[in-house]
């Protein structure tokens, strides 16, 4: 049995995105979008910081500033994306997806 | 003696003897193990304790059940048998092949390892319970062990700056926003268990399956060009450094990104811009 490596990092990342990839496709509520979104970030972070860690080598951190960017992105987008949940449910008082399909009242 | 009893002291004298068949149960087998106890006085022993214990419990649980005398004597050997067996298997067959198998599998497996497929499994299970909790409340918490698990994961690549960043914004920031979201949008009337409702969940399972084996075959197959001993070294000076050298401009636009999202994010949510929008647009 060997030590853990890359590969045992990029399954785990692999497994993460594509569970977040089925909460964002099979949702009907916006916020759960939202959380499949975020799962999919996180699996890219795995990612970008199993590949720095492993490949780049010691002493480069680049992978990592990509991680912290990713996470400020992250938090961005959940603030946009949770006021726009919320101006819609005070429009249509609904955040089934399947129901919000005006962009006016 | 099935009936309820009465008064404080039945209790308490069913309590007392309750109390003292667990201790003999426990001394008789410790007195067996560490003085020599013989096998029979061991046995004896036991069967008095078991009955003793039948008999406390029996002004507790089995209130419909009339034990006295004989049938208690009956009820005790028929418990005391059951326990008997039980006790045989665990000691006899159960406990030494759990020794040997989890010997051998320490052998193979080292503590970092198995830590590591802790955080993996805890990872990977409040990702699966997010994408198919059917109560969005429980989505949101599961992904709170998705969040912590990719947190530990992070430590075991020797990112600690990341590890903490993620705690603090992602547990600490948007799971929190999110709850906010799921309370506010909630409506009264709803059944609580069907707030997360799918579309076409198998089509989305296959979709996840043939993702992951695509992914997993590619990140197994590949030739990386890996490192032979990656470093763990802390990495907070290195991450400052490199934000105020290699990557200012980016640090710039990121900071003006998260300053119009937080104005943007309040003028979207705010009431009195909509109930004021249909004059304004008209």
């Amino acid at each position: 049995m060997t030590s853990i490596g890359l590969p045992h990092f990029l399954i785990v990342g692999a497994a993460l995105f594509a569970l977040g990839m089925v909460t964002v496709v099979t949702r009907r509520n916006a916020v759960g979008i939202l959380m499949g979104v975020e799962l999919i970030l996180n699996a890219a972070n795995v990612n970008f910081i199993a590949f720095n860690h492993f490949v780049e080598g010691p002493g480069k951190i680049t992978g990592q500033v990509f991680s912290i960017f990713v996470i400020v992105l992250a938090a961005a987008e959940a603030a946009i994306a949770l006021a726009i949940v919320l101006a819609i449910y005070q429009t249509f008082r609904t955040i089934d997806v399947q129901e919000t399909n005006l962009l006016r009242q | 003696m099935a009936e309820v009893p009465s008064n404080l002291r039945a209790y308490l004298l069913r309590l007392g003897v309750l109390a003292a068949g667990l201790a003999g149960i426990a001394g008789t087998a410790l007195l067996n193990r560490f003085a020599h106890l013989g096998l029979a006085p061991t046995l004896l022993l036991e069967y008095v304790a078991v009955t003793c214990v039948i008999w406390g419990l029996n002004g507790f649980l089995f209130r419909t059940l009339p034990l006295s005398g004989v049938m208690l004597l009956v009820f005790s050997a028929a418990a005391f048998g059951i326990l008997f067996l039980i006790a045989y298997f665990v000691g006899g067959i159960v406990a030494p092949l759990l020794f040997d198998t989890a010997g051998r599998f320490i052998g193979f497996v080292r503590l970092a390892d198995l830590l590591f497929y802790a955080f993996a499994v805890l990872t990977i299970a409040g990702a699966a319970g997010c994408a198919f909790s059917r109560n969005i409340i429980y989505s949101a918490w599961a992904m709170l062990f998705a969040f912590l698990g990719v947190a530990g994961l992070y430590v075991f690549l020797g990112a600690d700056f990341p590890a903490v960043a993620q705690v603090m914004i992602y547990v600490g920031g948007i799971l929190v926003l999110i709850l906010f979201a799921i309370m506010l949008t909630k409506q009264i009337g709803e059944d609580p268990r069907l707030t997360n409702a799918h579309l076409g969940l198998p089509v989305g399972a296959a979709l996840a399956a043939v993702t992951v084996g695509t992914l997993s075959y590619m990140a197994v197959m590949s030739p990386w060009k890996t490192v032979p001993v990656p470093s763990y070294e802390p990495v907070s000076a290195a991450l400052g450094t490199a934000f105020l050298t290699d990557f200012l401009l980016p640090f710039e636009v990121a900071s003006v990104v998260l300053l119009a999202a937080l104005v943007g994010a309040v003028i979207i949510a705010r009431k009195e811009i909509k109930e004021h929008s249909d004059t304004v647009l008209e």
